[in-house]
């Protein structure tokens, strides 16, 4: 199938507790963007949606009923490995996104990248590593933000710190 | 063959050497996610100025098709579809990378998109006016069936269960709603944020869905991102080129679904290649193995994604109507030069139309040789490269990509924000699959349903609307065939099986 | 000479450099290149228009006229962005009427009309409906008695809703007392696509539709005071007794943060590239009708199209 998320092997049979919290709250979600249709001026635009937002309803319900009724194999995955990096790999990319306004593209792309090269080493910090790798990295965003801003005349956003 | 003077005209050393930086241009920029084909050609606009229509019309095809080509990378082997066109070569083209056979799909990609290339431009070549008639009897209804057609794939799509992954479908419906809508003007699902104003951009969606978890479970644990089982030395052509003959069937019927779908205005590379991929599993023998790294769903797509820059120009050079997007730019390039499209277009513009069709067939086929060189590459670099300098160099390129496609830091932040809620519900056992497919039909669905619906209304003829018209009954025949197939296929088998125990 | 007017003279030799001076920070201006950003996708009419203006600009300023895209909710995203964006001139960003008016009435899109500093309004194209060139319709006679026959059953295709051709609908359907029924789709593309593929029968277009498909359509009529050089033989609603003068207006705005004497220039800049025969007949070429609106007759102008369009919205039931 694809896309399938890792191996078959981590499918338990333990009841899919994850699903029916998802489809909890997706139900949630959907009461949302039911409120929210009724401040829609045009028939319109309305229209569609409520029916896709019944229909999510109702497919969330029967998932919750089935998990209820007969607890099957979850179809979900354990993760291994350090969860304390995939955060820190989010946080690296958000934070650079919020600051990118203020101190500009490169440097928050700059800092993003060393952050994430930080994040994502394994292997140990020999000499040669710790000269050429930053430099690498100074690199390859020096290259794409001249390839962007030059020559595919994307306006990066410059930030409030400079000119 | 129509035009065939103007083959000489195509041949000259200038417009090879246009082909050429054209497609190689084209296959970095389409490899990068978040830069699409739209973007690299509008970039060349002014560059256009200075040159002939014909040669202008060269360049920018050129770069059109290696960009659908070059999706293809990012696709097998980050699970990222570089262009949208590349969405379906994921589900066979990371599977087929994680085992080791990377190298075969990105050969395979290749050559399935050489032989789409010139698939559709023969179409475009041959039978661009009776075609083109066919893209304006195709309305609002016949796009609202093709949409429902579309996601008849969810139950393709989602492993295991089919709840989850409808759920996933209607997720990926709502988030098409967010954001103004065309049909009313209203504005939608945003609870009064700005950064949703815009609505959720695809290709920044994409990449958030697909792979932004990549990453993060990259970052998760030390292995190698993808299996090496033995020595990339060579491209393993003369094994991509056996199976490409072992399946020529597949390869060409999807390159003429490919033109086909290309033909539709607003249809592009991306339904093209789902399409595409839907049918060939259904036809298959293997029909199992799609989703865990199939050949053949990674040639069914790339013939067909690269079939639709033959198919999209004919609307775009007949009718004025483009095709894709790219079209839409390279139309307003044309009419920026004063070259008027139309009908007429083939008969007193022959010069410009002809060369640039026969500029187009150089262009695809110059792009075996580059396509393989730089598909080796890349192969080699993703395969060598440590760890700790690849995930911060796609993540940049995630980054500044999104950002790129409208110029917008929301984009970026949405599809950060994606892939984290992609993440939990893979976890969770929502693929993500249902949820990219619902995005991309969302809207054709909507604007076909509620335009067929105000003109089935005002003229009294609802009913006849939706099911009275010859195209619009052809596809509902093939959603019934889509649902229904593989239940007959295996009541059949039962039935072959049980007689042959007597 | 009397001493007072010596005076007067010593006076104005020595103020003159210092009033130099300080309208002097415009002397350079533009001595970069300048950053246009359109806030719909490549390949609509306002990047054509704006693609059109590029090399004049670069002829005659010798600066290039660097074009970016910043799509999404219509425009509204663009245009809500405008103020934070560096008020030094080498920004401009491309504006549309009646989008920037009735946009902001409609539900709260991140900005309002006055926020937008326009600075020059170059172009509008006019409405139009557009028929197909076998359609039964031959006049706008023909059309409006075929309404008048069978109301709510003359489908005309537009793009979008609360726009230009949504509007002219509504005002026009008041005028001629008729009921016709509105299909919007996305963008004028479709809207044409659905009128020559009989999706619908008419197309509330613009005269940039007749231009681009010459011989295959027809116009009906076109909603200008005079009738467009282009097109001679088709009348304008003003003649056959509708007071209908409207279209898709496009112009270029600045940050609100730009100096006077900045904005000033920069509308100079604008209407010469607009006064300058050879653009003027590629626009004509493609359809479109030419305006001068300049910087000093902005106020006015945005005031009366404010009213019109604000009354025509309510209507048309898009803002309540």
């Amino acid at each position: 199938m694809p896309n399938e998320p890792n191996d078959m092997d981590s499918m338990t049979t333990k009841s899919d507790v994850a699903g029916t919290a998802m489809a909890g709250v997706f139900i949630l979600l959907a009461a949302a963007a039911m409120w929210d249709t009724t401040t829609m001026v045009d028939a319109d635009s309305y229209v569609f949606p409520r029916a896709v937002l019944i229909a999510m309803i109702v497919f969330c319900g029967l998932l919750i009923v089935r998990n209820l009724v007969r607890p099957g194999p979850s179809g979900a995955n354990a993760s291994a490995g350090s969860s304390a990096r995939r955060v820190l790999l989010v946080a690296a990319m958000l934070g650079s996104t919020a600051l990118m306004p203020v101190v500009g593209f490169f440097i928050a792309g700059l800092g993003a990248f060393l952050a994430i090269m930080m994040v994502a080493m394994y292997d140990p910090w020999t000499p040669y590593r710790r000269i050429v790798y930053p430099l690498a990295c100074a690199a390859i965003v020096v290259v794409f933000y001249i390839l962007f801003t030059r020559v595919l005349l994307v306006p990066l956003p410059s930030g409030l710190l400079f000119d | 063959m129509p035009g065939l003077e103007y083959l000489i005209a195509a041949l000259t050393p200038f417009h090879i050497m246009l082909a050429l930086a054209g497609v190689v241009a084209g296959t970095i920029v389409g490899s990068l996610p978040g830069l699409t084909a739209t973007m690299a050609v509008a970039v060349l606009i002014p560059i256009t100025f200075s040159m002939e229509p014909a040669s202008a019309l060269i360049l920018m095809g050129a770069i059109y098709t290696g960009a659908i080509y070059g999706g293809a990378y990012a696709a097998i082997l980050l699970n990222t579809p570089g262009t949208p066109s590349a969405i379906a070569t994921t589900f066979d083209g990371f599977p087929m990378a994680k085992r080791g056979d990377g190298d075969l799909a990105v050969t395979l990609a290749c050559i399935a998109s050489v032989v789409g290339g010139l698939v559709g431009a023969a179409f475009l070549l041959w039978l661009s006016p009776p075609l083109a008639k066919v893209a304006l009897a195709f309305g609002s209804v016949e796009y609202f069936w093709l949409a429902m057609f579309g996601l008849t794939m969810i139950s393709a799509l989602s492993q295991g269960s089919l709840l989850k992954g409808l759920i996933g479908a209607c997720f990926g419906l709502l988030l098409s709603f967010v954001g103004v809508a065309e049909i009313s003007a209203d504005v939608r699902f945003t609870f009064g944020s700005r950064t949703l104003l815009g609505g959720i951009e695809i290709v920044s969606a994409l990449i958030g869905l697909y792979c932004i978890p990549v990453l993060i479970d990259m970052v998760a644990t030390p292995d190698r991102h993808l299996k090496v089982t033995h020595k990339t030395g060579g491209f393993r052509l003369a094994e991509a080129l056996a199976f490409s003959w072992n399946y020529k069937f597949n390869l060409i019927r999807s390159s003429v679904i490919g033109t086909l779908v290309g033909i539709l205005p607003g249809a592009g590379g991306s339904i093209a290649g789902l399409v595409a991929y839907s049918e060939a599993r259904r036809a298959s023998k293997n029909s199992k193995d799609f989703g865990h790294g199939a050949p053949e769903g990674v040639q069914a797509t790339e013939s067909a994604n690269n079939a639709t820059v033959g198919g999209g120009f004919i609307p775009t050079l007949v009718l004025g109507i483009p095709g894709t997007p790219p079209d839409a730019v390279i139309l307003g390039a044309l009419l920026i030069q004063g070259v008027r499209t139309g009908p007429t277009l083939f008969t007193d513009n022959g010069s410009t139309v002809y060369t640039f069709i026969y500029g187009l067939f150089l262009a695809t086929l110059l792009m075996l040789p580059t396509g393989l060189i730089i598909g080796r590459y890349a192969y080699r670099t993703i395969i060598t490269v440590p760890k700790s300098m690849l995930v911060p160099t796609v993540a940049f390129m995630t980054i500044i990509g999104s950002y790129s496609i409208r110029n917008s830091v929301s984009d970026v932040m949405i599809m950060i924000a994606l892939g984290v809620v992609g993440w939990f519900l893979n976890r969770f056992g929502f693929s993500p699959s249902p949820i990219v497919l619902g995005l991309i039909l969302g809207r054709i669905a909507e604007q076909g349903f509620v335009q067929a619906w105000t003109i089935g209304a005002a003229t009294d003829e609802l009913p006849a609307m939706f099911f009275g018209r010859p195209i619009s009954l052809a596809i509902i025949a093939f959603i019934l065939l889509s649902l229904f197939y593989p239940l007959i296929r295996g009541r059949w088998a039962a039935m072959r099986s049980s007689t042959d125990a007597e | 000479m009397t001493i007072s007017r010596t005076i007067i003279l010593a006076a104005m030799v020595a103020l003159t450099p210092m009033a130099m001076a300080v309208a002097g920070q415009d002397k350079d201006y533009p001595d970069k290149s300048v950053s246009y950003i359109i806030p719909f996708g490549p390949g609509g009419e306002s990047d054509i228009t704006a693609r059109l203006q590029q090399p004049f600009f670069k002829e005659k300023f010798g600066v290039d006229l660097v074009v970016s895209y910043k799509p999404g909710g219509g425009g509204a995203v663009a245009w809500s962005q405008l103020n934070s964006i560096k008020g030094d001139g080498y920004t401009i960003m491309g504006i549309n009427l009646p989008h920037i008016i009735v946009k902001p009435l409609q539900k709260n899109v991140g900005f309002a009309t006055k926020d937008i500093t326009g600075i020059y309004m170059f172009h509008y194209t006019p409405d139009a409906i557009v028929v197909k060139k076998d359609s039964p319709f031959k006049t706008l006679k023909d059309l409006i008695e075929f309404a008048k026959a069978n109301p709510g059953k003359l489908t005309m295709s537009g793009s979008g809703k609360g726009t230009a051709n949504h509007i002219a609908k509504v005002r026009f359907d008041k005028m001629a007392g008729v009921k016709t029924t509105y299909v919007a789709f996305k963008g004028t593309g479709k809207a044409a696509a659905a009128m020559l593929g009989d999706q619908v029968k008419a197309e509330w277009g613009y005269t940039s539709v007749g231009a681009k498909y010459g011989d295959e359509v027809r116009l009906l009529a076109v909603a200008m005071n005079k009738r467009h050089p282009k097109f001679p033989n088709v009348p304008t609603f003003k003649e056959l007794g509708f007071d209908l003068v409207s279209g898709a207006y496009r112009g270029i705005a600045v940050p609100k943060s730009t100096p006077e004497n900045i904005r000033v220039k920069l509308s100079k800049m604008i209407g010469e590239i607009n006064a300058d025969p050879a653009f003027r007949k590629k626009m004509e070429d493609a359809g479109m009708a030419l305006l001068d609106v300049d910087y000093a007759g902005m106020g006015a102008f945005m005031a009366k199209m404010t009213d019109i369009y604000t009354k025509a919205a309510r209507e048309a039931g898009v803002i309540k």
